[in-house]
């Protein structure tokens, strides 16, 4: 399993984690930035426990954060 | 118009005489990746301190836009609207109609690069204002200006359409707006206000079939200067802009009070007569004392393209240390009491005192105390009272401000 982490707050709604990984990541009508599918919420860091199947796309989509706001780990 | 990037440059900005304020909501603005924008929230203080001061506010919301931005995009216009804000910034099509739609005075940003008479009068169908390019020449200011009075072009408010032009701060290396490196390198998108300000770094030129390095005069080979015009405002205001604005938002409050305060001087000067360019060389020195990158003329003049700057930071003849923290007020006696939490400070130190609500203060210290009474020095660890004209509030920083050199 791979834990994935997005530090919302600091989301500038650039889109590129939904390009690469549309599995787990929207983006939000509300406010516009990253939505984290499934994932819970500690202190405005948003926590996902995924297959490793996905390993591919999230580290493309972490790469590719300008702001470099996901962070995988377990893996 | 000065930029605010928090409360405290808010104050400053209208401490120092600014008529308007501009700031960025959440991140859908040039300074995206500040962490000290505004919120929705902060809406109506905002609002309340700009009316209580008379000053206008204007929100940036200029940055490229997607579908997925489009409800916050709308969502800020709406709350900007309920909130009595002036007008909103734009550069995005979707954003300019938007907001004309629902009767929101609209800006067009300089984002959108309009370098000509024809373009101002495509944008008046929807906007008051419009800043222009910061690449003309003010001869070029002069010809659109003057061709908006013989036309007669007019804003949706039936007013003759607004001129604004940035007349300080930091230029951009590439045509505003038009600089894809930060994108290239970090996937960090400029016009998304994520610039990672690549040209404000050090370079080498490498020759690749030998591996050469070559000897560069200045290795910061893209690092533009600050634009300045306090030295040639006359001129300025003679192009028949209507508004001056000031760049910023990423900078200090202190920064913010003394570029508003010289310009409104200057401005004031002009048109009552009295500016001389023994005045401008003294707001000029007052400028230099702040964040700067070296300063020029920027485009305005024609001169021959691009100065470039030779350091990494600010070149700011005063240089602030943070000192401690705003713990008492006594408000009859009008003294603050400071804990010092780094260095110290001594009798006559120039300090300057930052705050939401307090804005900026500047002052020198002629009298200090601690609970031993009055002394020479307060130490790290130790609280002190300093007298000072306007109030203090808890939490407000301490600064001494000491030349840069030292």
């Amino acid at each position: 399993m791979i834990t994935v982490t997005l530090q919302r707050d600091k989301c500038i709604g650039c889109n590129y984690c939904r390009e690469h990984a549309p599995q787990r990541f929207t983006m939000s009508k509300k406010d516009g930035k990253a939505v984290l599918l499934n994932s819970v919420e500690k202190r405005g860091f948003f926590v996902a426990r995924v297959h490793d199947d996905e390993l591919d796309s999230l580290q493309n989509a972490a790469a590719a954060c300008p702001v470099k706001i996901i962070r995988l780990s377990g893996y | 118009m000065a930029p605010a990037g928090g409360f405290d440059s808010m104050m400053a900005a209208i401490q120092g005489g600014a008529n308007s304020v501009y700031f960025g909501i959440d991140q859908l603005n040039m300074r995206a990746r500040a962490t000290m924008n505004f919120t929705l929230d902060d809406l109506p203080e905002i609002s309340r301190i700009c009316r209580e001061h008379n000053v206008r506010s204007y929100i940036t919301l200029n940055t490229i836009i997607y579908d997925h931005d489009l409800p916050r995009a709308k969502a800020i216009i709406h709350t900007a609207k309920e909130n009595g804000i002036t007008a909103i910034i734009a550069s995005d099509q979707a954003v300019i109609s938007y907001a004309h739609s629902v009767g929101m005075e609209v800006h067009i940003s300089t984002q959108l690069n309009v370098t000509n008479f024809e373009t101002v009068k495509f944008y008046s169908h929807f906007a008051d204002t419009i800043v222009l390019s910061r690449e003309l020449s003010l001869v070029q200011v002069k010809k659109i200006t003057d061709a908006i009075k013989v036309e007669k072009v007019k804003g949706p408010s039936g007013r003759l359409v607004e001129i604004e032009i940035f007349v300080h701060g930091a230029l951009c290396m590439a045509v505003s707006g038009k600089c894809y490196l930060s994108l290239h390198t970090q996937n960090s998108s400029a016009n998304r206000g994520a610039c990672v300000q690549n040209c404000r770094r050090k370079y080498k030129v490498i020759d690749q079939e030998d591996g050469h390095e070559f000897a560069i005069e200045n290795e910061y080979i893209m690092s533009a200067k600050d634009l300045c015009t306090i030295d040639f405002l006359d001129d300025v205001l003679e192009s028949g802009v209507s508004v001056l604005k000031i760049e910023g938002r990423g900078k200090g409050p202190e920064y913010v009070k003394t570029a508003a305060q010289c310009y409104r001087e200057a401005a004031d000067a002009y048109f009552t007569g009295t500016y001389t360019k023994e005045r401008a060389a003294e707001w000029k020195y007052r400028l230099e004392n702040v964040y700067n990158r070296g300063f020029w003329s920027g485009y305005y003049l024609g001169q021959k393209l691009g100065e470039w700057n030779d350091t990494a930071g600010s070149k700011a003849r005063l240089r602030k240390i943070y000192l401690g923290k705003g713990s008492n007020y006594f408000d009859k006696i009008g003294v603050a009491e400071f804990l010092i939490e780094s260095y110290s400070l001594q009798k006559g130190d120039q300090i300057l005192i930052t705050g939401p609500t307090t804005g900026v203060i500047e002052a020198v210290v002629e009298e200090l105390h601690t609970d031993k009474g009055p002394v020479e020095k307060a130490e790290k660890g130790q609280y002190c009272s300093i007298k000072t004209d306007t109030p203090v509030r808890r939490n407000d920083k301490l600064y001494k401000l000491v030349a840069a050199d030292k």
